[in-house]
């Protein structure tokens, strides 16, 4: 199972990146720039977990000398950061593609090559 | 002492105090933004304070209450104070410099702009993997905010390729960060340095992609077109601290998680970090947007900086100083750079003339491009020294390589910018309107490049000894440089007399030094003082003549070799700004100052072969070179050779010495070109005779010297320009000198040693009343004058007594020269060498003939006719020179018997003994002072007889013949020394065919067009710039894990 889970999450990475080559909307490049982050986000998950654990919510303080079985909470905790980050990148890429589309009345990316060299 | 963290308290305190109460606090929000800065600069400065004065050791700060792993932890050293200092402080001055950006942009921009600097503390001080991953993000967001407020649409395309890429980059970092967790089951860096991932299979891809994210932020060649574009669009104030500050912030990051990849992954960024040094420069060679020029040499320097981070196992306990010494001056150069441009908003690097609008400005640039350069005494240049030393003990000599054609190609670009902010006409460009709050950081960072170069000098080893007093002296010239010509002069030469007084008693047993002290210092005297006869102010002149004076005395004090090079860079960059003062001298300075450079870092290499031979910086160390010493000694006399241009480096002295103006072309002639000879000698001092690893070297030499008399003199004699013809007759002169030193015998030195004083004299004679004289008709034409004998007739006399010394005909003594230079190669059996000697000493006489004749002889042309003698401020320092002409060719005895006393325990070969005023060889022997009496006496009755004869001769007017038809128009068409040689030209012609200019010219345009091809890879389009980092990160894997 887990091993789904990981090879969906870099599916997604390589869709991402596919997409960010290779679609021509600036609009989509910014959802293949998303799918990216979230396949990123799936493998950190699974790769904090843990066969047959449960989520790290603890109800009450483990008896002591006795580890509760939950999956390790590290991987959700940046993972939790890493999408707020990226909410934020995403917030200023769209602010960014107004910006762009003000100035070019155009979503092209091909028309977006004005500095080079 | 206020602890770290209130560094980003306070940051992100008035940042959301801004975002929260905007409106309210809307008036006070510019001043609690300076506050702000001023307080996080204060608290990283005492921190660096304290650590300077040793009061405090690396502290470790923890947040939550609790220790790693369970809480972040930042640290606080030496090297974060450092770089946290820097930063804030260029936040602070980079704030003031956009005062009124802010102002008009709102509130936002501002809070934007602390978090900005506060994230870039925080990347620096903090040791947790996912903390520096979160604060790197939130750096990227606010920079691709401060982007967006230049309004433009090219802003906006950068900013969206940035936000693009750095969000690549990061997701790559956050698959490392998550792999290097579920290895070790911590985040901290030192916990995670301890793993040793690096070594083990499984988790190398853990090392990989973290290590190659951490790169990628530093825009690696080629994977760099969105970095580059940002440089580009930026506002200018902005693109100061990216450059500045997140480059700098962003090498310090890769050095603190460099240990976790481990040492065998260092070779890798030293090989990433030569490839972005020298493919970033080299297509700066085709930049002529200055913003992006910047951003070429930033991304260049950051380079450099992973090559040093890359060999920090050969370089030890010296990483840190030669690491830091590079960054601050590319951290002080560029933010003052960028700055500058914002000022100037041009968009063509040819429009920075209008620099010279402002002459502060103007020399904070100059200022600027050096310490990028490493000229002394900016502290990138005692890094770069240590560097090449350190690398060269470990006998790590391609990477010295590596390193200094990167530099040079730098110097390809930033020149030629130097060179047009110099010389462009900026008539038409709109005047500068600076205001104060642009000015102060510009001027602040200018200050420190130099108060942070003399801070460094002692730590250098012999660094303590090399001398600031002249350098201190030329500032004060600086400043006194509104006050006119003459007071500038007198001071002047009052500074140099006070320091030749000074510099006897030091030199005092040495009589090499001694010669070369009089050459150098009573040079500087005598050309100086025919500057009174300049009107004006003569801005800049006094202190660049005074900072080549001092670099030559330097190199003559000079005990160790940092102190010869330092020296030998301040006589080079003097020399420079005097060659380029001429009106159409920018292309020849330039090409001056690239083979100065080339030559620079020859001898750089040449010095770090025999440090690593000895672990001595001594001079004495050149003496005793185990480690590759053919190859030591070849660099280092190629090196010399690009200052007396010999023969295949010669290319640019025509034309800088030919266009100088007139008395700094008997300055560079005369004076400068003796530095190479000294450089020479003292060079072949200490390989000593018989040495069998200069043996071929030596001969190689011979052959140049013999070649570059011949071609000197060839060339001089088809020369129009009379400026011109006496420049290559300097070569000649100068090939004179290489031949006899290669000899390598007493009599051959002997005939250097008076090569070398009479090539003095007389070149300086010669163009100091030659550039009076061209200044005066307003041609350089030699087809242009003539008949001036009766209008200068003192001048005549002065070049006729010069010529004769040339021409090495008696008395005078230039025959010494000739007579022991024949002896010399008889001796030494070089009889092809001799031939084409021998041969090109007549073809002088062709030179001299057409000199004298075309400018004195012949008819006076009808707009000459009221010409009157050159300014005696000219002719009294020339006349002083005849006077030491006639008293060394009449009594050769008194400066030639010590010189070879001073030689005979160098060689043990034949020498010239003295009897009296009688020198004796084997092949015969000479008396100076006899045959002065005997021609002396022969002139006199010779003059007598024919003035007795003339008395009654009828005077001749010029026009007192038959003058058929019209007066010529064009006046070379019937001149009669207009191409005079045309015979000889067409028989002997191939052999100064301009081959060496244009082998010179091939390979300069070879470099432009490979720079010109390659940076088309930067297409401006984002998905290719994607494209690159993902291939980039590709290859980066085959190589490291792929094993490729």
């Amino acid at each position: 199972m887990e091993y789904i889970i990981i090879s969906i999450g870099f599916a997604l990475v390589l869709l991402g990146l596919y997409g960010i080559m290779y679609m021509r909307n600036l609009m989509r490049i910014i959802i293949a720039f998303t799918l990216f982050n979230t396949g990123i986000n799936i493998v950190m998950v699974s790769i904090g977990y843990i066969r047959n654990a449960s989520a790290p919510i603890l109800d009450a303080i483990p008896a002591a000398g006795t580890t509760p079985n939950i999956v390790d909470p590290v991987p959700q905790a940046l993972v939790l950061t890493a999408i707020v980050i990226g909410l934020g990148v995403t917030a200023l890429m769209l602010t960014y593609v107004v910006k762009l589309h003000q100035d070019k009345k155009s979503l092209d990316i091909n028309n977006f090559k004005d500095l080079k060299w | 002492m206020v602890g770290p963290i209130y560094i980003i308290a306070i940051a992100l305190g008035l940042a959301f105090a801004m975002g929260l109460f905007g409106k309210a606090l809307k008036g006070i929000t510019g001043a609690l933004l300076m506050l702000g800065l001023a307080a996080m600069t204060f608290i990283s400065g005492q921190w660096l304070w304290a650590f300077l004065t040793d009061s405090v050791t690396t502290t470790q700060i923890f947040t939550a209450g609790f220790k790693p792993p369970y809480s972040i932890n930042l640290q606080m050293g030496m090297e974060e104070a450092i770089l946290t200092f820097i930063i804030n402080v260029a936040g602070l001055l980079g704030a003031t410099y956009m005062y009124q950006t802010f102002s008009k942009k709102g509130e936002q921009l501002k809070m934007i702009f602390l978090v900005f600097i506060m994230s870039m503390n925080v990347t620096v001080m903090t040791r947790d993997m996912f903390n520096l991953f979160v604060f790197l993000e939130i750096e990227s967001i606010a920079l691709a905010g401060l982007v967006l407020m230049s309004n433009t649409g090219k802003a906006f395309q950068a900013g969206m390729k940035y936000l693009i890429a750095t969000g690549i980059i990061s997701g790559l970092l956050l698959l490392g960060i998550i792999f290097a967790y579920s290895f070790t089951g911590t985040l901290n860096i030192d916990d995670m340095i301890g793993a040793h991932l690096g070594t083990i299979k499984a988790s190398s891809v853990a090392v990989f992609l973290i290590l190659v994210a951490f790169i990628l932020e530093l825009k690696p060649f080629p994977a760099n077109g969105w970095g580059l574009d940002v440089y580009t669009a930026a506002h200018p104030g902005i693109g100061a601290l990216v450059s500045a500050t997140v480059a700098s912030a962003g090498v310090y990051v890769l050095y603190k998680v460099m240990p976790i990849a481990g040492q065998e992954w260092y070779y890798y960024v030293s090989l990433i970090g030569a490839l972005t040094f020298v493919g970033s420069n080299l297509m700066g060679t085709r930049q002529n947007t200055p913003n992006r020029l910047l951003g070429y040499s930033s991304i260049g320097q950051v380079g450099l900086l992973m090559i040093i981070l890359g060999l920090q196992d050969y370089l030890g306990d010296k990483t840190a100083f030669i690491a830091f010494g590079i960054l601050i001056s590319h951290y002080a150069a560029k933010a003052g750079l960028f700055w500058i441009s914002g000022i100037l908003k041009a968009n063509d690097i040819k429009d920075w003339a209008a620099l010279r609008k402002n002459p502060f400005l103007l020399f904070l640039f100059g200022t600027f491009l050096f310490a990028l350069i490493g000229f002394p005494p900016f502290p990138s240049f005692f890094a770069k020294w240590e560097l090449i030393m350190t690398l060269s003990t470990q006998g790590q000599l391609v990477w010295i390589a590596v390193i200094l054609v990167g530099s040079f190609i730098e110097g390809i670009y930033l020149f030629r910018w130097l060179g047009y902010a110099l010389k462009l006409d900026h008539s038409e460009l709109p005047s500068l309107n600076i205001t104060w709050n642009k000015m102060i950081p510009i001027w602040v960072m200018g200050m420190s490049l130099y108060v942070l170069g003399v801070y460094v000098t002692p730590m250098v080893e012999f660094g303590r000894y090399i001398n600031y007093i002249p350098l201190l002296f030329i500032l004060v010239m600086f400043a006194l440089d509104f006050l006119p010509v003459y007071i500038k002069n007198t001071l002047s030469i009052g500074g140099v007399v006070w320091y030749m007084i000074d510099l006897w008693p030091r030199i005092e047993d040495d009589l090499m030094r001694q010669i070369f002290a009089v050459i150098f210092l009573g040079g500087a005297v005598i050309t100086l003082a025919a500057g009174y006869s300049k009107k004006g102010t003569r801005k800049g002149f006094y202190p660049m003549a005074l900072l080549m004076f001092a670099g030559l005395v330097g190199i003559i004090e000079a005990s160790s070799m940092i102190d010869f090079f330092f020296s030998w860079e301040l006589m080079t960059a003097g020399s420079y700004f005097l060659i380029i003062r001429g009106k159409r001298s920018m292309p020849h300075a330039y090409s001056y100052i690239l083979f100065s450079i080339a030559g620079a870092y020859a001898i750089l290499m040449g010095f770090g072969l025999a440090y690593g031979s000895n672990l001595d910086a001594g001079l004495t160390a050149l003496g005793n070179i185990s480690f590759l010493p053919t190859l030591a000694y070849s660099l280092l006399a190629v090196g010399f050779m690009t200052k007396t241009a010999s023969l295949g480096l010669h290319i640019w002295l025509p034309g800088a010495h030919g266009e100088a103006e007139s008395d700094v072309s008997p300055m560079v002639s005369a004076i400068l070109l003796k530095a190479g000879v000294f450089g020479l000698m003292l060079l072949f001092l200490f390989i000593g005779t018989d040495n069998p690893n200069a043996t071929k070297l030596l001969y190689v030499l011979g052959w140049v010297g013999a070649l570059t008399t011949l071609v000197g003199n060839m060339s001089a004699a088809f020369q129009e320009d009379a400026k011109r013809l006496l420049a290559y007759s300097s070569i000649a002169q100068l090939g004179y000198v290489l031949f006899g030193l290669a000899i390598m015998t007493h009599m051959g030195w002997m005939a250097s040693f008076t090569y070398t004083i009479n090539h003095f004299m007389f070149k300086s004679i010669l163009f100091l009343v030659i550039g009076g004289i061209v200044v005066k008709l307003g041609t350089h034409n030699m087809f242009e004058m003539g008949g001036m004998i009766k209008k200068m007739p003192f001048s005549f006399i002065a070049v006729l007594i010069s010529i004769i010394v040339i021409g090495g005909i008696p008395p005078l003594s230039g025959f010494a020269g000739k007579w022991l230079f024949y002896n010399a190669i008889i001796e030494k059996g070089w009889y092809f060498q001799g031939a084409i000697i021998f041969f090109a000493g007549i073809i002088a006489f062709l030179y001299l003939y057409k000199l004298i004749h075309s400018v004195f002889l012949g008819q006076l042309k009808d707009n000459h006719r009221n010409m009157t003698e050159i300014s005696w401020w000219i002719l009294g320092p020339v006349y002083v020179l005849i006077i030491g002409i006639m008293i060394f060719s009449a009594f050769p005895q008194y400066v030639l018997q010590p010189i070879g006393e001073m030689l005979n325990p160098y060689f043990n070969t034949e020498i010239v003994s003295w009897e009296g005023t009688k020198a004796f060889t084997k092949l015969g022997y000479w008396d100076g002072t006899t045959i002065m009496i005997v021609v002396g006496t022969a002139f006199v009755l010779l003059l007598g007889w024919l003035i007795s004869l003339s008395r009654k001769a009828q005077k001749v007017k010029q026009f007192n013949i038959v003058y058929a038809a019209e007066r010529p128009f064009r006046p070379e068409t019937t001149h009669v020394s207009y191409n005079i040689y045309a015979g000889y030209k067409k028989a002997l012609g191939f052999l100064v065919a301009p081959g060496i200019t244009n082998f010179w010219n091939t390979v300069s345009d070879m470099v432009l067009d490979i720079a010109g091809w390659l940076r088309r890879i930067y297409s401006g389009s984002i998905q290719n710039y994607t494209l690159h980092v993902i291939v980039f990160i590709v290859v980066f894997y085959l190589i490291t894990i792929g094993g490729l």
